[in-house]
């Protein structure tokens, strides 16, 4: 079991005060990933949970029980860090069999149980090095190891995997996930890379300034993100921001063009802003006229880079398209693959979802 | 290429005659010295080793071993125990500590001379501030004279020899400790271990080397250390307080008994070649059992 609950935690580092009120709910086993830009508080929440920050205000509780006041090593939740934190005078093994030594296990058990980790996690026959013969997607390993010999009721994770390079990352990415699915403990990940968001996540949690922005599942976020924040970060490309003003149910642009789609019962006149994902635009005869200025095709699909009057806009297709720099185009949006948000508090005008 | 080669030694040519002139030709003379035979200032012929045998006989010699025991290994160890202490009292951070961190190295900026003097004093037994504090305090019945007790001389001394060295030992074991990367000790505190055990486990590992290190040099500067025993005390009471340093000064420039004086000398040097060894042997090996870094 390893059901986390947390309640309106608030941490200040001397006046100021960095996580302002987080209310989260994680179920025993899910994945859940902690995303959002540099310095919004991932790594305080998560070393809160850890017990390696004290928390000014609110309550941790682990299936049930209220840890926030108990030392790290009484919680029972195991940390991979973003530098690995491995004992450098230590083997692979004893890094590993350290934290089970310090609880005086048997020497029998210690053994059998880094043996178990090191063949879930391919390190057999790296058990007698030290960690500086070690690669860093090795490190990694090791150290995931050092969390999983405990068998914790909560792994949490910083960050993990950005020190590896591009490739390796995205191997890792799914090895983490193929253990989780093994091991079904509950996992806090945190990442300020969306993609690794995307793909590992049951549930994500997007931060912003120390709140919770958005909760849900990959898909949720997706496609019915609650604000500009959100949907600008969740996706990649990013979503097309067009700011505009509510007209005869429909979104006008300072440059006049019309865009369809706006919900129902919006004000005339009001600020808002249309929010559209690059893959949801297509190429038509008519629609918003926009200027080509790059043309970058990868093969399975192209991704053109135009430009309005006043904004910039990136569509990706998978279709092959021929057009040249500097050619004018019209942009038509698929059916409701409109996002509307207001302009003054970038909430979602999404009217249809509970 | 032959040109270059020609520049690099001359380049270090005034390095290897500085070496020749300073170290290995005093060192040659004292080596030859030691196995000439001296009577009354006089050499009487070369290649004896009656200077070592007359050593070997004299009482005092052996008297000088141990308390040189005492002032090197007793002096190293526990200079570089308390350093270790106050090094990670010192590597906490709070206003307190960034204070104290520049004052410890007080004792360490005094000269030799004014050093010994003020402790001399300081632990007179007629006059000496400690010696009356303890008493009037009532935590001694009388007076102790801690320099003219024979049994308390050598260790009083080396008080005062930890008072003096152990400020920059801690101030570098502060540094090392400062340098142990964080996530490991938070590593460590996840994996269960209380504050001792980090420190047994993660920090002395992690600052082996500079540990060793400090070791080394502290027992190069206890060995070398003559002013403050010399002064202090002088060797006395009764050769209770002779180490070699002051016994060899005393045979050589009191009693110019320069045979004798140079045949403690090279058992000196080989003593001090020997640790020196031995730590590079030690140091080598635990890095390479490491690996290579
Ligand atoms: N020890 C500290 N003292 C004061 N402020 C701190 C301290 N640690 C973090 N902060 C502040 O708290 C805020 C959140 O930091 P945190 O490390 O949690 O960000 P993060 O979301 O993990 O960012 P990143 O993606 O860059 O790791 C930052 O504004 C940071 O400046
Ligand atoms: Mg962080």
């Amino acid at each position: 079991m390893g059901s986390v609950t947390l309640t309106n935690i608030r941490k200040s580092y001397g006046a100021v005060e960095v996580l302002h009120g987080i209310d989260l709910d994680i179920a025993d086993g899910e994945f859940t990933v902690l995303v959002g830009p540099s310095g919004c508080g991932k790594s305080t929440l998560l070393r809160s949970i850890a017990g390696l920050e004290t928390i000014s205000d609110g309550e941790i509780s682990l299936d049930g029980e209220i840890i926030n006041k108990r030392q790290p090593k009484e919680r029972d939740i195991a940390m991979v860090f973003q530098n690995y934190a491995l004992y450098p005078h230590m083997t692979v093994a004893k890094n590993m069999a350290f934290s089970l030594r310090l609880a005086k296990e048997a020497q029998s058990e210690i053994d059998r149980k880094v043996k178990d980790a090191a063949e879930i996690l391919d390190l057999v026959p790296l058990l007698d090095r030290y960690p500086r013969q070690l690669s860093g997607g090795q490190r990694q390993r090791v150290a995931m190891g050092r969390a999983i010999v405990r068998d914790p009721k909560v792994f949490l994770f910083d960050e993990p995997l950005s020190n590896l390079d591009a490739k390796l990352r995205v191997q890792m990415r799914a090895e983490i996930k193929e253990l989780h699915q093994r091991l079904k403990t509950t996992t806090i990940y945190v990442t300020h890379d969306q993609i690794e968001a995307m793909t590992m996540a049951d549930k994500i949690v997007v931060m912003r300034g120390g709140h919770v922005e958005q909760i849900g599942s990959p898909l949720e976020l997706y496609d019915r993100p609650a604000s500009v924040f959100v949907a600008g970060f969740i996706g990649s490309p990013a979503m097309n921001f067009l700011p505009g003003s509510a007209k005869g149910g429909a979104i006008q642009t300072p440059n006049g063009d019309v865009i369809q789609g706006l919900p129902d019962g919006i004000a005339e006149g009001r600020a808002v802003i249309a929010g559209v994902r690059p893959e949801d635009l297509r190429l038509a005869d008519q629609g918003i006229a926009a200027r080509v200025v790059v043309i970058e095709p990868t093969g399975a699909e192209t991704q053109l880079m135009l430009r309005t009057a006043d904004t910039d806009i990136t569509l990706t297709t998978r279709d092959r398209v021929s057009v040249a720099p500097g050619d004018t185009v019209h942009l038509q949006i698929e059916p409701g693959k409109l996002h509307c948000f207001d302009a003054e508090t970038e909430m979602s005008l999404r009217t249809d979802d509970t | 290429m032959q040109n270059d080669r020609l520049l690099a030694y001359f380049m270090i040519l005034p390095v290897v005659i500085a070496v020749l002139a300073f170290v290995i030709g005093p060192t040659y003379n004292v080596g030859t010295l030691s196995l000439t035979k001296i009577v009354m200032g006089q050499e009487r012929g070369f290649g004896t080793f009656s200077n070592f045998t007359a050593l070997t006989a004299d009482p005092v010699f052996w008297l000088v071993l141990k308390n040189t025991a005492i002032w090197i290994l007793g002096g190293t160890l526990l200079c570089v125990l308390v350093g270790l202490g106050v090094g990670a009292f010192l590597s906490v951070d709070s206003r307190l500590t960034t204070g104290l961190r520049a004052l410890i190295l007080l004792p360490w900026v005094l000269p030799d001379v004014v050093t010994a003097m003020a402790w001399k004093w300081m632990l007179h037994g007629q006059v000496g501030i400690i010696g009356q504090t303890l008493e009037t305090t009532g935590l001694t019945e009388e007076t102790i004279s801690f320099l003219g007790d024979p049994n308390l001389v050598m260790w009083t001394l080396v008080v005062v020899l930890i008072w003096r060295k152990m400020p920059l030992v801690a101030l570098i074991l502060c540094a090392a400790i400062r340098s142990v990367p964080d996530d490991q000790i938070e590593a460590a505190r996840m994996d269960g271990a209380t504050a001792f055990e980090r420190f047994r486990f993660v920090v002395i590992p992690n600052i082996a080397f500079s540990l060793t290190a400090v070791t080394v040099i502290s027992m190069i500067w206890i060995t070398a250390e003559f002013a403050l025993p010399w002064i202090m005390t002088g060797g006395g009471p009764a050769n209770s307080s002779q180490i070699m340093a002051t016994y060899i000064y005393q045979q050589s420039f009191e009693f110019f008994n320069w045979g004798i004086a140079s045949a403690m000398s090279v058992i000196n040097l080989v003593m001090l070649a020997s640790i020196v060894a031995l730590y590079l042997y030690i140091n080598r090996r635990s890095w390479a059992s490491e690996g290579s870094k």
